[in-house]
């Protein structure tokens, strides 16, 4: 997968969560361009193309950024801060997926301009149908932005 | 610019002595009057002005427009072929000839670049008139070589402007033409589903009718829309190996050919100069066609090209329906149909689209077939793009 | 109990409010649905003023963004720089595919953005996806009434 080719970057410390969310995608054929980071830094690294992944360019950003808000180093809410808070990167779509059950956390994602908030079912099945919702609603319903002046190829409706 | 050329025949009977307008430059009085009876002798009527310094040049030969100026080279302070300068910055074209005393053949050579038309030695005039005679045709054949070309120019840019237009309304039309259709289309829809059974039989068909009609819009306008937006992007050329897009083609016709249980063969095919999205265009709709104007047997379709001196020969053949060749034309024109559409879906734009496109390229199609025994579509592409050449021609890599 | 969903169409095509809203009814939401037919009448209803003082919060606002008197565009610009409205979540509905359409809607805050199909059964199932989306899993910010 090259890095122009990342559909959804899923920011996660969680391996079980990880391991899950990859199975649902894996269900809609949607996970074969997912790109993981463990944490709030890599994720930045990711998306503002530095260190590590500084052969990347902002022209090829991901159709949607899956974040969770409880993570070392960078929490959520720092990433998600600073990609609305850049030019470059402000009209990525962010879902903040996280198990925080505080009203104030969601608050805040909205004010900050989160796409939208989804609380992590503690339920198995139920978590697989959210993230198969979730996929399919941004991978395939949704127009995603323009990246580098010709509009990100959304995959075909089913 | 000057004055038409004037027409110098010798005179005779029946042409009456063409008059000659010339422009002297010549400060010598005696060299000027045995020009003048030099011109005279040969039958000119020649009418003259005599200038000696530049500004009187200057201003009487935009006052005059004179038809040829005969000027001398050595002029005092100045030289006659500062003349031709002075016509350059002017925009005059009126041939000059220099009538001097000795020049040395560098000189004579020198003048002629800097645009003097002819050189007459003053001890050589009987060669003038004749130059003379040649100066003026060539002016006439300039000026008449210039008028073609401008009325050239002024009919391509009329036809480019109407092509614009006219592909602009199509465009247009098709684009708002879709939200009121989408309307009808919707309700008509709801309508049948919601009132199925529940009114008249009557009326299910009155609904029925309007439905399929507005669906059937629907895909036309598309269709109109697809086809006057073949002209439209210029900027997507670039070396196509049409062997992955028979490869994207057949992907795009999976199911087609599955149910049709269709049989889509392709020999090595050539990277040709083209829009990648066209070229698809073009072999999607032929192989499609193949497929779905079947007869009883699953379609067999193969696609080849062959080299030829100026260009490609794509070959689409198929053992399908074939086509009366009466009709051979006509199926290339827009929407032109030749069976019912209970026989066969489709609006008759595919083939007008592959003939917009495979002409852009400045290429041809056609189509050689029997009633009841297959197809054969040809289409020409050209071997090279704009920026390639035969001698020069870069191997084309397969992606 | 919870409240019921509140919704807020804003679409100068009352035909295709109508589809919106038949599409809604073949999904599972039981909620209000309200309409706007323009930028100015959808700022008031917004913004609770005159005979719109009564009104609810929306939930969720689905946008179109050619519309009379003050365009899609303006409404989402204006309803994200006011406090009290910019956390409601923003759906773009329009049949435009243009890029510069897409990339300003994004640019001006648009939660995302869906195209409005030319076939019904696409459009019925384009307002599903949302219904079931936005209403689903997600969790809409608090209505702050």
């Amino acid at each position: 997968m090259k890095p122009d080719e990342v559909d959804i970057l899923l920011v996660d410390d969680s391996q079980d969560d990880v391991d899950l969310t990859l199975h649902a995608l894996r269900t809609e054929n949607l996970a074969n361009r997912v790109f993981i980071a463990r944490d709030g830094e890599e994720a930045l690294d990711f998306l503002f193309c530095s260190g590590p992944h500084a052969q990347r360019s902002f022209d090829h950003p991901p159709k949607l950024v899956l974040l969770d808000l409880k993570m070392p180093k960078v929490d959520g809410m720092q990433v998600l801060k600073q990609i609305k808070g850049d030019e470059r990167t402000k009209t990525i779509p962010v879902v903040l997926m996280t198990s925080s059950r505080e009203e104030r956390d969601m608050a805040s994602g909205y004010d900050l301009g989160v796409n939208s908030y989804i609380q992590k079912p503690v339920d198995f099945g139920e978590f697989r149908n959210v993230v198969k919702l979730l996929g399919l609603y941004w991978l395939v319903t949704n127009r995603p932005p323009i990246a580098n002046g010709k509009p990100a190829v959304a995959k075909q409706g089913r | 610019m000057s004055s038409t050329g004037t027409q110098l025949e010798a005179p005779d009977s029946a042409n009456p002595k063409p008059k000659l307008r010339a422009l002297l430059v010549e400060d010598n009085a005696s060299d000027a009057e045995l020009m003048l009876r030099e011109l005279r002798r040969e039958g000119f009527d020649v009418a003259t002005t005599v200038v000696q310094t530049a500004a009187e040049f200057r201003r009487r030969v935009k006052e005059e427009l004179p038809d040829i100026i005969l000027a001398d080279y050595n002029l005092g302070e100045w030289r006659g072929v500062e003349a031709l300068e002075i016509l350059h910055g002017e925009s005059l074209d009126i041939p000059v000839i220099i009538v001097t005393g000795a020049l040395g053949d560098v000189t004579a050579v020198e003048c002629i670049k800097q645009g003097a038309t002819d050189y007459v030695l003053k001890d050589g005039l009987a060669r003038l008139p004749e130059a003379i005679r040649r100066a003026l045709r060539e002016k006439q054949e300039r000026t008449l070589r210039h008028q073609v070309e401008q009325d050239l120019a002024k009919k391509v840019d009329e036809l480019a402007r109407s092509n614009a237009d006219l592909e602009q309304f199509a465009y247009v039309a098709s684009h708002d033409l879709q939200e009121p259709l989408r309307m009808v289309a919707a309700y008509t829809q709801l309508l049948a589903e919601r009132y199925k059974g529940k009114l008249d039989e009557t009326a299910d068909k009155f609904i029925g009718y309007a439905s399929e009609g507005a669906l059937r819009m629907q895909v036309l306008i598309q269709d109109l829309l697809a086809f006057s937006r073949v002209g439209r992007n210029t900027s997507a050329s670039g070396s196509v190996d049409c062997n992955s897009v028979m490869e994207e083609v057949l992907q795009t016709l999976a199911a087609t050919i599955q149910e049709s249980g269709a049989v889509v063969t392709h020999g090595e095919l050539p990277a040709v100069w083209a829009d990648r999205t066209q070229m698809a265009q073009v072999l999607q709709n032929l192989v499609g066609n193949a497929i779905k104007f079947r007869g009883k047997e699953p379609p067999v379709v193969s696609v080849q090209a062959e080299k030829a001196e100026q260009h490609w020969l794509f070959r689409v053949s198929d053992n399908g329906i074939g086509i009366a060749p009466e009709y051979a034309e006509n199926i290339f024109v827009v929407f032109q149909r030749l069976h019912a559409r209970t026989e066969y879906p489709g609006n008759g734009i595919g083939l007008a689209i592959c003939k917009k496109i495979v002409e852009r390229y400045g290429g041809k199609i056609w189509v050689e077939a029997q009633t009841g025994s297959g197809s054969t579509f040809k289409f020409t592409m050209p071997l090279h793009g704009p920026n390639e050449h035969g001698a020069n021609k870069r191997e084309q890599a397969r992606p | 109990m919870k409240p019921a969903p509140q919704l807020l169409i804003v679409d100068d095509n009352p035909a295709d409010v109508g589809l919106a809203r038949e599409g809604l009814a073949r999904s599972a939401y039981r909620g209000q649905i309200n309409s706007a037919g323009d930028g100015v009448e959808a700022m008031a209803f917004l913004n609770r003023r005159e005979k719109y003082a009564s009104a609810a919060r929306p939930d969720l606002v689905i946008l179109d963004l050619n519309l009379p008197k003050k365009d899609g565009l303006a409404v989402l610009a204006g309803m994200k720089a006011d406090p009290e409205l910019r956390r409601i979540p923003v759906v773009i509905f329009s049949t435009s595919q243009l890029n510069r359409d897409i990339a300003r809607s994004y640019e001006l805050g648009a939660n995302c953005y869906v195209s409005k199909p030319g076939n019904l059964n696409e459009f019925f199932s384009a307002v599903k996806s949302i219904e079931e989306f936005w209403f689903g899993p997600v969790s809409l910010p608090p209505r702050g009434e």
